[in-house]
């Protein structure tokens, strides 16, 4: 069946096109890319950024923050639960803490690039209660454009977060914590 | 410069103060517009509602009426936009393209072809300004709040030049009033609803005298004024800025 | 039925009518600063609608192009001609995993196709995961909106949807509290999940992925906890090159809501080790679209929703009076094109303001298709007789000045004599269910204007045509 369904919309495709037009050349368009823009930004959709000064500070930072934290899956300490791509959907629906790293910052929206290969397994960081990036202040970017343009191979997976998962389908009123992390801390170094 | 004056059909018959009023102050700024008695309609109530080829005999009656003259005045851009996008549907003669091209509506004529923006006289009173969809996004006549939050436009600026006018402050500076030629009876119940919601913001917000340069918007939003016994004035544009008091 | 009637029994609610326009209004607004905020924005919106253009004229190669990429990616493609092959595709692949229980991300594509109830019919569990798509679910009710598919309730009416089937306590309305019921019931569904489903937002031709735009997280979620993803779009979700994402996702979340981004904006390339990821690619009437000059601009939309916030009309009728999965402005032009007849009142149910077409993220010019479809359903006498009728008369009437002057000369006579009560009677006068007629003057402005001395009237010689 799809064979033909593929060849009939293909030909009624070509058919049914308009004439070429010119693909377009996408400018930089420069912008901010501070770490003051990016706080606000990601401040003022839901996030929290934190200063961490230097990597060491890692675990007094996360104990300061998140104090009860005990189910924790991070590749950067020993975490209480070992996550990896095969760990079952039962071990993973009680963490309630996952710390990863993310590579790119977007000052205009707030935006970090966190690649599958920074996940542990792809259900980690929507999964988990609370979700903490870490991200090197100089790997922020002012646009969309200019993070597209720095991202490698893109892998089989990987996403853009900006803030906690929220919901407005409620008479639009912003809930945050809808069925993903209920916040989002980036601690900048 | 030889300039006809166009009057929508409605204009005509129900409102021939807004098209004495139009000619008188085009006189006041030296332009002595002429009425070609033979004109009618610009065929858009047809065309609106799926009739383009019923209208075509009335598009190229327009433009044999207007087609000897430089410029083509009308006060009510929806009628200006549509002879300017619509009339593509006829051959493309030279009268056609130059009639195209010659329609303008008051407002932007006194301000592009006339190049006044500033008008001498007084309105000591609040006025509410509704921008008419087809002269603000079809004409360019203002700025949109779908572009940018700066609140500016020819009529604005003429309307702000006169000594004691208030301009209101709407709270929607630019929905439509639901007017949409034949809609208003298609769709009555949201074309009604639309008009009494502009018609609240201008209550809300003040406004003595709406006032706008088109005039089927104004008819509709003037209907429903009557009907709800509100204490605001509607006047055409041409009306205030050729002097005339509330 | 149609769009008007269906709109004069929203308005009966007129509190209700006013709230359901404030609250898309609200979102119109916040979409207005989104976007004065980005001073490239108008810019970008250029670049959109010259890369949708470009997509649309080089549509087959770029399906070729992705369907090449993401089979080398060790995506299983399939293709559908229309819903109904759409759905068994669907259904076969669920079978094929011996499950039973679907979960499903918000896609209009699977709504349009109607794939619910036929999953259900086969005995699979198909829970919507979007807490606005949850909600219409259990009260078995269309979307009334794309982004917002539940916009048209009230807290209220959401918590007595959630006593009933999540069993929070009655009276219960607080959003907060709502949606933790929601998220807690949907948990286990994830964690349950045998089949993901989502939409499509786009699909990147050079590189074989689909792009996911969500703000809850429930794409990633019952996708990445599920065995199989099973991904659903139409052909014209295409984009070119991974960089016009960053493009589209400027525009999106702030044409959408006026939010910079969305939350999550997840790119799916491969499958996870040991599972599955299918791409159903489908037609469903968009060849067809594709072939019509004046409509295929249409075929540009991405779905951001914007065109319904800002118009005047929907904000007043809910999207439910437009009876298309895609309601609003976009959805008058896409409707005409599935079934003329059933959905000939649509193109009608607008001023032609023209806010759609300036609030377009892809600058589709919806008001002048809107014009467009009107012409067509009048030549495919798909309007009213009498409106036809009344318009071949007004036609002839119109092209003659003299019998013009007579029957407005009619015309005011009669209103100045008739009482007000007939002229104004709602039967015969559709104008005056909330208007005044204007009052008739005694002489028209042609009548005053024969009256004037002779150097008013002929200022100027007209040209002397050769």
């Amino acid at each position: 069946m799809s064979t033909s369904s593929r060849d009939r919309i293909l030909a009624a495709t070509q058919a049914n096109k308009p004439a070429e037009t010119l693909l377009p050349t996408v400018p930089d368009f420069g912008g901010e890319a501070t770490p003051e823009r990016f706080t606000a930004v990601l401040t003022s959709i839901g996030g929290t950024v934190v200063w961490l000064d230097g990597l060491a500070q890692l675990g007094p930072t996360l104990q300061q923050i998140f104090p009860d934290a005990r189910n924790t899956a991070s590749p950067l300490f020993p975490a209480a639960i070992p996550v990896d791509a095969l760990t079952p959907n039962d071990i993973l629906a009680d963490i309630d803490l996952a710390v990863l790293t993310c590579e790119i910052g977007v000052a205009e929206n707030g935006a970090i690039w966190l690649p599958e290969a920074n996940m542990l397994h792809r259900a980690l960081p929507t999964i988990t209660q609370h979700l903490v990036l870490v991200l090197d202040h100089r790997r922020i970017v002012a646009t969309m454009h200019q993070a597209y343009a720095q991202l490698p191979s893109m892998g089989g997976y990987g996403k853009f977060v900006a803030g906690p998962s929220k919901t407005a389908d409620i008479e639009q009123s912003l809930v945050i914590g809808a069925h993903g992390a209920r916040s989002l801390v980036v601690l900048l170094y | 410069m030889k300039v006809a004056l166009f009057v929508p059909c409605y204009i005509d018959q129900f409102y021939p103060q807004v098209a004495v009023a139009t000619l008188q102050l085009l006189q006041k700024l030296g332009v002595a517009a002429h009425f070609p008695a033979q004109q009618t309609c610009c065929g858009q109530p047809l065309a609106n509602s799926g009739c383009e080829r019923e209208a075509l005999p009335i598009y190229r009656h327009f433009v044999e009426t207007f087609s000897d003259y430089d410029y083509v005045v009308a006060p009510s851009g929806s009628c200006v936009y549509h002879v300017r996008k619509h009339f593509d549907k006829l051959d493309q003669t030279a009268e056609v393209q130059h009639v195209r091209a010659a329609a303008y509506d008051l407002i932007d004529f006194i301000t592009n072809v006339l190049g006044v923006t500033e008008l001498p006289g007084a309105f000591p009173h609040k006025v509410g300004l509704h921008l008419s969809c087809h002269g603000q996004r079809g004409l360019h006549q203002a700025n949109e709040s779908e572009m940018t939050p700066v609140r500016d436009g020819q009529l604005r600026r003429l309307l702000a030049s006169l000594d004691g006018l208030e301009l209101t402050e709407l709270t929607r500076n630019d929905e439509c009033c639901g007017f949409g030629g034949t809609f208003c009876v298609s769709e009555a119940g949201i074309s009604a609803r639309m008009g009494q919601d502009r018609v609240a913001d201008h209550v809300r917000n003040g406004t003595q005298v709406l006032t706008g340069s088109d005039m089927s918007c104004l008819m509709h939003l003037e209907g429903i004024v009557r009907r709800a016994n509100m204490p605001i004035k509607v006047m055409h544009a041409a009306e205030i800025l050729n002097g005339l008091t509330p | 039925m149609n769009h008007a009637i269906r709109a004069d029994k929203f308005l009966l609610d007129a509190d209700r009518t006013t709230w359901h326009d404030e609250t898309l209004w609200f979102v119109r607004e916040k979409r207005d600063r989104a976007v004065y905020a980005v001073p490239e924005f108008q810019e970008l919106r250029e670049l959109a609608s010259q890369i949708k253009d470009h997509t649309l004229s080089r549509l087959d190669l770029y399906l070729q192009e992705f369907e090449a990429a993401a089979l080398a990616n060790g995506v299983h493609v399939h293709w559908a001609a229309d819903a109904a092959e759409h759905n068994a595709i669907i259904l076969e692949i669920v079978r094929q995993q011996g499950a039973t229980r679907v979960v499903k991300s918000k896609s209009m594509l699977t709504e349009e196709c109607h794939l619910n109830p036929y999953l259900i019919k086969h005995g699979i569990e198909v829970v919507d995961t979007d807490l606005g798509e949850r909600i219409i679910q259990f009260r078995d009710e269309a979307p009334s909106h794309i982004v917002l598919p539940a916009i048209h309730l009230k807290k209220e009416d959401v918590g007595d949807t959630f006593h009933t089937h999540l069993g929070t306590e009655k009276g219960e309305s607080d959003p907060q509290r709502l949606t933790e019921a929601a998220r807690q019931h949907l948990r286990a569904k994830f964690l349950a999940g045998q089949v993901a489903i989502s939409g499509v937002n786009f699909a990147v031709a050079e590189t074989g992925a689909v792009v996911v735009c969500t703000n809850e997280g429930n794409a990633d979620l019952g996708v990445n906890l599920a065995k199989v993803h099973i991904a659903a779009m139409g052909i014209e979700k295409l984009i070119p090159r991974l960089s016009d994402l960053g493009v589209f996702t400027r525009l999106l979340a702030r044409s959408a809501t006026g939010q910079p981004v969305t939350t999550y904006t997840s790119h799916f390339t491969k499958p996870a080790p040991g599972r599955e990821m299918h791409i159903v690619i489908v037609d469903n009437g968009r060849t067809q679209q594709l072939g019509r000059p004046d409509f295929r601009a249409s075929l540009k939309c991405i779905r951001c929703g914007a065109c319904m916030n800002t118009c005047p009309v929907y904000r007043r009728s809910g999207g439910h009076s437009y009876d298309f999965t895609v309601p609003g402005p976009i959805g008058a032009i896409l409707s005409p094109n599935i079934d003329m007849k059933k959905h000939s009142s649509l193109p009608f149910a607008s001023t032609l303001c023209g806010s759609c077409t300036d609030v377009c993220p892809v600058k589709i010019d919806i008001h002048t298709q809107l014009y467009k479809w009107r012409q067509v359903l009048g030549e495919a006498d798909e309007i009213p007789a009498s409106k036809k009728w009344s318009m071949k008369f007004m036609g002839r009437l119109l092209a003659s000045p003299k019998a013009f002057a007579l029957s407005g000369q009619f015309a005011r006579k009669a209103l100045r004599l008739l009482p007000h009560g007939l002229t104004h009677a709602n039967a015969f006068n559709a104008w005056a269910v909330a208007r005044e007629l204007p009052e008739p003057p005694k002489q028209s402005f042609r009548e005053w204007y024969q009256q004037q001395p002779q150097q008013i009237q002929q200022p100027a010689q007209p040209k002397v045509t050769a």
